[in-house]
């Protein structure tokens, strides 16, 4: 009788624990976040990292307390979406109307969905694709056009050019069904250069000093470009991107988590362990890679529209092999094929080099060396990818 | 009319030979011994920079302005160093990618090559900017009639030489045979007394080591160095050892004037030709890839299954 | 005698001037199990590829039911109902075992990249379904790698390896199922247990024809109802084991001249 209590009341305080869990991990980012936004003083910046490095050191030492929280995610999925929705949603609000702040937020989740939209080739499927700036740029550029040209409302450009951007990324699969590796990366980079090129000299994309004056987005005669007003409480205009941008990064979640989690996603892993193995199992491995090819470059033109269109002017500089470079070491550092690592990934390699200002001539160089870093010390990344599980 | 034919030939095989230099790099680490070393441009181009550097401190040291003699010697010098810069490398970082998965070297190489130009750009003082980078021959021999730059032979001799020199040390030498023995199986050749990191590091100097002759004669080609030329000569040459297919010395020349054709044709025919002159020049890459993807003369890797 | 499932007509292949495989023909009934054996290099595996289109033969003709094979790309082949196991398995070493075997249900499922986004809750009951279907194929393969079914496959153990992979071949309800050297690397008491294995897979499935690459002749006498013998690229002799080692061609292919020369007089 005793026993059969105490094993009742352990039970009933099991849930309360993992709740409090998923709480207490999600606000405790959230905070951390922002801190790190509105950090002005390099040093608070380095002290965070610490932190940071020190939590995941932490993580290391102690898995249980790692798999209690991954555990408490997964038993509480929807509570923990929608707490997640909240803070995402009230997040503006707590940045003391910091436009800067706000600024780095849209940038980062630009970027996080360019990270998610290459996680699916280089981290489910293992294909190596230096292009994905390029597919950016093509979105950037189609929607500009459109409205510049043709006075295409923003709502209608977004579909249009990740559509032409699609259509671009089946191209860049074709050489993919006989090139392996080493090639297709060749391939890519060289896809890379050619778009590069072209924005640079055709006369309708502008050339070097690229396309100016794109209009700011309208809803329901609302500006994108004026302040957005939410109960008397007055958000700079920034934050009418940072909501568009956040709804594109849900979306892109959402996509990832449901090809991950699917035949796709299973068949893009088979290709990545063994391409051979994979193709006698019926895998039509072809098909597939190409497959992860348009799936990247749809994500990544809906992020190049809302880029040309938050900024309002592009240029080729905005889409180059750097930029590609640096998606890709958004990923490996992140974790490869793991939604989350990802997305911190793209977020700490966003917001760091705008934070360490003062080593902004040596961006590139700490990019390099943090892929070399990452892929020497721990390739797997920051959060490695997790075994599915399966309620059956 | 003539005068302009004989002027654009010129241009093609130089500009191919210089191609070559790089791209037989390539061929050499890629196609014979599965290295991948996405890099190799990158360190082909540390040369340039290295002979500058050089040639103001040998001459510092001698008290005496910086003259052509110097810069020679300097040039010598720089084709050593980057040699060992390339051993170097292989120690501290391409080795350890050996025995990983091809996308992790792959990558890791692509980020080796952004450190490389980063390094110079921050290292060398002004590196931001180009230098101005001198002749290695001035003048012109008088060939049958035609009057050809001595910078002309001279690049076309180089590659000549060096391609000749590698197909002989492959085909015919005790280390190429080695080389061809470590790139078949390790093991069996560790055990035939062959040290497999040893001609490792041969075949990283050698490959480092003519490319920086490249890097070299196009630095002179194109009258100054930059940091950032790599990233076009690296990629270009990469794509000539692709075409040419992989593992092949002739192959490697052959891509080269490929390309190198392709690239002066368009630059003369072509109305804007010069800033077009990447996009028919991947276009190329990437059809004979789709359509041979050994490349031209490569021979199709059998997987053992 | 019945249609034959599998049938192999002058079958050759050439690498350059290398000839892997000369003129060699042969016929699988259903139900039946056929051992191929022969020395290293007698192109053994080069048979394999060619079945299930890994390789296109230079000449010569593969059918199944009457379909020809050959040039059909290798995924579509899987299709159509033969499955393989490779000599160094070639397992999904990162993905769990479970994961191994949903994957081999990979040409009985049909949801693509749409139905994935869009028809969540379609897709989400098909992969529950393989899973399903996985497991009860794992425990009725073996007990202990159901039991392992959420580790990652390349913590498995060699003997555990080689059931993952039949247990994905299976997976797709295959008509035809190669096994390339299964026993390799094991010892008697392993080979015993993946005989006994073997022979509860086929007594399972009646209808399942199979084809054995071994070395390891204990197996060959036991399990095969014929063999078929390889050397050099050419098929030596086919029939019962016990018929076909008695063959003096063969005993050479083995043993060498004189060894078969001592061995017929001892």
């Amino acid at each position: 009788m005793i026993t059969n209590l105490s094993v009742a009341s352990r039970k009933a305080y099991r849930p309360l624990t993992t709740v409090a869990l998923v709480v207490a991990t999600e606000t405790v980012g959230a905070v951390f976040l922002r801190q790190f936004l509105l950090a002005e003083d390099w040093r608070l910046v380095v002290t965070l990292l610490a932190i940071f490095a020190a939590a995941l050191v932490a993580f290391e030492r102690r898995p249980h307390l790692e798999g209690a929280i991954a555990s408490g995610f997964r038993t509480h999925r929807r509570f923990a979406t929608l707490l997640g929705v909240v803070l995402v949603a009230l997040f503006p609000f707590a940045l003391e109307k910091n436009t800067y702040a706000l600024h780095l937020c849209v940038v980062s989740q630009l970027y996080a969905v360019l990270a998610l939209a290459l996680n699916f080739q280089l981290g489910s499927a293992n294909i190596p694709n230096f292009a994905t700036g390029a597919s950016y740029g093509i979105g950037a550029y189609v929607s500009a056009l459109l409205a510049l040209n043709f006075d295409v409302s923003f709502w209608i450009a977004l579909p249009a050019a990740a559509i032409v951007a699609t259509a671009f990324g089946f191209l860049l699969g074709i050489p993919s069904m006989r090139t392996r590796d080493s090639y297709l990366a060749l391939v890519t980079i060289a896809f890379g250069v050619v778009i590069n090129q072209l924005l640079n000299t055709l006369d309708f994309t502008g050339g070097p000093n690229g396309l100016v004056g794109i209009p700011a987005p309208e809803i329901f005669g609302h500006s994108f470009a004026s302040p957005l007003v939410v109960l008397g409480y007055e958000l700079p205009p920034q934050a009418n991107f940072y909501y568009l941008s956040a709804m594109l990064v849900l979306v892109a979640i959402l996509f990832a988590d449901r090809l991950h989690n699917s035949r796709v996603g299973l068949a893009w892993n088979a290709l990545r362990a063994d391409e051979l193995a994979a193709r006698c199992q019926g895998i039509n491995t072809t098909w597939y890679k190409v497959l992860a090819f348009a799936v990247d470059a749809f994500l990544a033109g809906f992020a190049g529209t809302i880029y040309a269109f938050y900024v309002g002017f592009i240029s080729p500089e905005n889409f180059t092999f750097l930029v590609s470079v640096t998606i890709m070491t958004m990923v490996i550092a992140g974790g490869m094929d793991n939604i989350l690592g990802v997305l911190v990934g793209a977020v700490l390699l966003t917001l760091l080099p705008e934070k360490l200002r003062a080593f902004s001539d040596y961006r590139i160089l700490f990019f390099g060396v943090t892929v070399i870093g990452f892929l020497l010390i721990r390739p797997q990344g920051i959060f490695p990818k997790r075994l599915r599980r399966y309620e059956v | 009319m003539t005068e302009l034919i004989v002027q654009q030939v010129l241009n093609w095989l130089t500009l191919g030979s210089i191609y070559a230099l790089i791209a037989v790099g390539f061929s050499l680490l890629f196609g014979v011994l599965n290295i991948i070393h996405f890099s190799h441009g990158d360190v082909s181009l540390v040369s340039p920079f290295i002979a500058l550097a050089l040639t103001q401190s040998l001459a510092a040291a001698v008290g005496a302005p910086a003259s052509l003699g110097y810069f020679v010697f300097a040039a010598l010098l720089a084709i050593i160093l980057t040699g060992l810069l390339g051993v170097v490398l292989d120690i501290l970082v391409i080795q350890r990618f050996r025995n990983a998965p091809a996308m992790m070297a792959l990558v890791a190489t692509v980020a080796l090559g952004i450190v490389l130009r980063e390094v110079i750009r921050n290292g060398f003082p002004n590196g931001s900017n180009p230098h101005p980078f001198p002749r290695i021959a001035s003048g012109s021999l008088d060939v049958g009639g035609f009057m050809i730059p001595t910078f002309d032979l001279a690049a076309m001799l180089a590659a000549v030489l060096a391609v000749a020199a590698l197909f002989f040390l492959l085909g015919n030498t005790r280390l190429g045979l080695h080389i061809k023995a470590v790139s078949q199986d390790r093991d069996a050749a560790r055990l035939m007394a062959i040290s497999p990191s040893r001609i490792f590091r041969m075949t990283f100097f050698i490959a480092s080591a003519v490319g920086a002759v490249g890097g070299l004669f196009f630095s002179s080609y194109a009258g100054m160095a930059r940091f950032d030329f790599s990233i076009e000569v690296g990629l270009i040459g990469f794509s000539a050892a692709v075409v040419g297919g992989l593992g092949s010395m002739p192959g490697a020349i052959i891509g080269s004037l490929l390309i190198a054709g392709l690239d002066t044709l368009v630059q003369a025919v072509v109305a804007n030709g010069a800033s077009y002159r990447l996009v028919f020049v991947f276009l190329l890459v990437i059809a004979v890839l789709v359509f041979r993807p050994s490349g031209l003369l490569g021979r199709t890797a059998i997987e053992k299954v | 005698m019945a249609l034959p499932i599998l049938e192999g007509e002058r079958l050759t292949m050439r690498f350059g001037g290398l000839v892997a495989m000369a003129e060699v023909s042969f016929e699988l009934a259903r139900g039946e199990i056929l051992g191929i054996i022969g020395p290293n290099g007698a192109g053994k595996s080069t048979l394999f590829n060619i079945i299930s289109g890994l390789y296109v033969p230079s000449s010569g003709e593969v059918r199944l039911e009457g379909q020809r094979l050959n040039g059909v790309p290798a995924h579509t082949i899987v299709k159509r109902g033969v499955a393989r196991t490779f000599q160094s398995s070639r397992l999904f070493g990162d993905l769990s075992v479970l994961d191994n075997v949903i994957i081999g249900r990979h040409t009985h499922t049909h949801c693509g990249v749409f139905d994935a986004i869009f028809r969540h809750s379609r897709a989400k009951e098909e992969l529950k379904q393989a899973a399903v279907h996985s497991e009860r194929l794992l425990r009725t393969v073996s007990r202990n790698l159901f039991e392992q079914r959420h580790r990652p496959a390349a913590e498995l153990p060699q003997a555990d390896r080689r059931r993952l992979e039949i247990a994905r071949a299976l997976a797709s309800e295959p008509k035809v199922l190669m096994l390339d050297e299964p026993s390799s690397g094991m010892d008697d008491a392993d080979t015993d247990a993946l005989m006994d294995d073997i022979r509860a897979v086929c007594a399972e499935r009646p209808d399942l024809s199979l084809m054995i690459v071994e070395h390891d002749m204990r197996l060959v006498a036991a399990l095969p109802h014929r063999v078929m013998v390889l050397d050099y690229g050419q098929k030596l002799a086919d029939g019962p084991f016990e018929e076909v080692r008695r063959i003096p061609r063969v005993q050479e292919a083995y043993l060498g001249r004189r060894g078969a020369a001592s061995h017929a007089e001892g």
